[in-house]
């Protein structure tokens, strides 16, 4: 089994703030990240067609996205940089990839020695798992995704990588069709209870890799679930999911993500993870968080908010393309970097506190899910899921739980409007969550029967059950 | 944490609460549902999802005599037409529409049986998510409103081969076939999907759709068009039956999709 949090590394939301973490990492070329500044990570992907051969993949990524972005580091004066290559599903090959991993490690190297800045390159690989043909070695005889899995974390940690990360699907055959559908429940035993195990099940083998090979393991994510339930939520005028349920789904995804660092991850999480924040309240360990420099990838409604304890921030993703500023991904750095440039003079000027409750306010109302990962709040769901850390379960339950109590809270004191449907909804989960049953085993009876033939990829051997 | 009181109306509008619909689905469904009690009971089923009730009022109404044609098209389509009516007006939301359309397939599934050579439909289609592309999420609920509006969906799931949907476009025959897409990296399946039909002699149009995808590469390959959201779908099919080619979807688009 693996570690489990049940205690908070911070006594106190108020001792939360952007560039502190209570664990710092250094790696990289000079990278030290939770360690008084924060770093900008920028994130970026190819432009279509160019994955059809290595040579144009590489080139796309090394010569010009790579390029691109350390001389407008170097232009605009950014002492850090991170790179975040997220693999497009090509790169499962590893002839594909480990052309690009060496490459980016050869030019950051280059750019270090000859110009002192600091750096390092994030590779999150794929995952294709799919739960209908298996999530696990040796399951799936169709297309041994999990294989190819395992491969691409080899590939990663053999050719020069400096951090390792994935957003992992486990547990998303039940969030599709919780979000789809609106049920709660359905998240719960999918994303709260099975992801947990899937999670512990890749992230063990992960940080056995990364370690043998000196490669940081950072984190995971619960985009599958928690982001695809937030972007369906949408915005202002977006309601085919209901914003009270994406928040508590989103409460609920922390304590699956917390299980990458229960195995031996390091951090920085994952960027898009925006339950990163309760994760950080619990561990410490430094968080990479994305919101209004991200525009570029999605719109949400907590651009600022995010970037309150943040300790790397990113843009999420930007296709490379010319613009007048430059490439864009010059011009996304040149966004990144000067909001960072802002969080590290405050810091500075120890005004860090006053900016982070600047951020946090501004977009504390504008939905249930800001309100919930608001760091107060946040805070206080990281403390269940503390509470009860020893158990996936009872501990994702609580999260939900709570998330769903501090938003009826937030409503029936007039802080936090909601309307007439998502009040609707929040009633609903409230009242199905706290008529769940008090234990796991009695949990999994109860959802194993009433999603038999709702979710038919459900594969109990995919979660070693 | 800073203690001064905030104006958060002074910083943001929540639209969302400012323009809610506050009408209720009884309300709106009073003045929709059909008149007859049997129908108007199997057509309640729908609309308000109770899916372990439709089989006994399904089954209930064909054995008192009511057609098996009379009872889907005017029964369990007219309940599902009053779900999308509310949809439109933002009464209902996805999870209604899911769930409805679950309870009226369950019902079509007992009722149908009882039609001789089976029920016809508006025609078939071809919907997948392509070649390396995991995320179907959109195409499963574009699939489940084509079928709630009454086509025929051969759903052949997610990361497709671009041989094996053109190996079903050829043995099927749709009228339509869509892809979707969540990378950029994937839409481009779609382009060589046409491409291939094209070369087939099948110029059926191809749907691009997806996160990833935009008008100006859906419309940048020959047999190409485009749907920004799942609603869009239905009302694109039903112009490509009544006789619009893919160079004249393109044309109306805008007409077609207004407002939804």
């Amino acid at each position: 089994m693996a570690k489990r949090f049940t205690k908070m590394a911070y006594s106190s939301p108020e001792e939360m703030v952007f560039g502190h973490s209570k664990a710092p990492i250094s790696y990289g070329f000079g990278m030290k990240v939770g360690a008084g500044r924060v770093i900008p990570e920028l994130n970026y992907a190819p432009r279509p067609g160019t994955e059809k051969s290595v040579d144009r993949l590489r080139k796309e990524y090394v010569d010009y996205i790579s390029k691109d972005a350390l001389d407008r580091a170097l232009t605009l004066g950014f002492p850090d940089l991170q790179l975040e290559t997220e693999w497009v599903s090509q790169m499962a090959a590893p002839e594909m990839s480990a052309p690009i991993v060496s490459g980016q490690r050869d030019l950051v190297e280059k750019y270090h020695d000859k110009y002192g800045i600091n750096l390092a390159v994030r590779h999150t690989i794929p995952d294709q798992r799919e739960a209908g043909q298996g999530l696990r070695l040796g399951l799936d005889k169709e297309s041994a995704y999990p294989e190819r899995f395992m491969t691409c974390v080899d590939t990663v940690c053999e050719n020069g990588a400096d951090v390792l990360s994935v957003e992992s699907v486990g547990g998303k055959e039940f969030a599709d069709y919780a979000v789809t559908h609106g049920d709660i429940t359905a998240f719960l035993f999918g994303v709260g209870y099975l992801g947990s195990m899937d999670m512990e099940y890749i992230w063990k083998q992960m940080v056995s890799v990364a370690k043998k090979h000196k490669v940081i393991p950072g984190g995971d994510t619960n985009c599958s679930g928690a982001n695809v339930a937030m972007f369906m939520a949408g915005g202002m005028m977006d309601n085919d999911v209901q914003k009270t349920f994406s928040a508590v789904a989103r409460c609920i995804s922390a304590a699956r993500t917390l299980v990458a660092p229960e195995c031996g991850a390091t951090g920085p999480d994952k960027d898009c993870g925006y339950e990163g924040v309760i994760v950080k309240a619990i561990t410490g360990l430094p968080a990479a968080q994305e919101g209004k420099n991200c525009q570029c990838a999605h719109a949400d409604l907590q651009g600022n908010l995010m970037a309150q304890v943040t300790d790397m921030w990113s843009n999420e993703s930007v296709e490379y393309h010319p613009e007048f500023g430059g490439s864009s991904i010059q011009c996304w750095l040149g966004t990144l970097g000067y909001e960072v440039s802002l969080m590290n003079t405050a810091i500075q000027m120890g005004q860090e506190r006053t900016l982070r409750d600047l951020y946090m306010n501004s977009d504390r109302t504008r939905g249930p899910e800001g309100y919930v990962l608001a760091y107060d709040n946040a805070w206080k769901i990281g403390k269940v899921i503390a509470e009860y850390g020893d158990d996936y379960y009872l501990r994702a339950k609580a999260a939900g739980l709570t998330g769903a109590n501090i938003i009826m809270e937030g409503y029936d004191k007039k802080e936090l409007i909601l309307t007439s449907k998502q009040l609707l909804v929040l009633k609903k989960m409230i009242k199905e969550l706290e008529a769940l049953p008090d234990n796991e085993d009695s949990f999994y009876e109860y959802c194993a029967k009433k999603y038999k033939d709702e979710v038919p990829d459900f594969n109990p051997k995919n979660y070693g059950l | 944490m800073s203690k001064t009181k905030i104006d958060y109306g002074a910083i943001l509008r929540r639209y969302d609460a400012e323009l809610e619909n506050v009408s209720t689905p009884e309300a709106i469904a009073a003045k929709m549902l059909p008149s007859d009690p049997h129908l108007k009971e199997v057509a309640s089923t729908v609309l308000y999802m109770k899916i372990r009730e439709v089989g006994p009022v399904v089954m209930k109404a064909l054995k008192e005599g009511v057609e098996p044609l009379i009872l889907i098209n005017k029964g369990l389509v007219a309940g599902m037409e009053i779900v999308s009516n509310l949809y439109a007006q933002h009464v209902y939301y996805l999870p209604e529409i899911m769930m409805a359309a679950k309870t009226m397939e369950i019902g079509i599934s007992i009722a149908e049986k009882q039609i001789p050579g089976g029920r016809t439909t508006k025609g078939k289609v071809i919907m997948h998510a392509v070649e390396g592309d995991p995320h179907d999420i959109g195409k499963n609920i574009a699939a489940v409103m084509m079928r709630s509006s009454g086509f025929t969906v051969l759903d052949l799931g997610k990361d497709v081969a671009v041989d094996t949907v053109i190996a079903t476009v050829k043995e099927e025959k749709p009228f339509m076939v869509s892809g979707t897409a969540l990378m950029t990296t994937t839409m481009t399946a779609c382009a060589a999907i046409a491409e291939k039909l094209k070369a087939a002699g099948i110029n059926i149009p191809v749907m691009a759709a997806g996160g990833a995808v935009h008008r100006d590469f859906a419309e940048s390959f020959d047999l190409g068009i485009y749907s920004e959201k799942a609603p869009q779908t239905p009302p694109i099919a039903d112009k490509i039956l009544a006789g619009y080619d893919w160079k004249k979807i393109r044309e109306n688009w805008d007409d077609i999709v207004e407002g939804i």
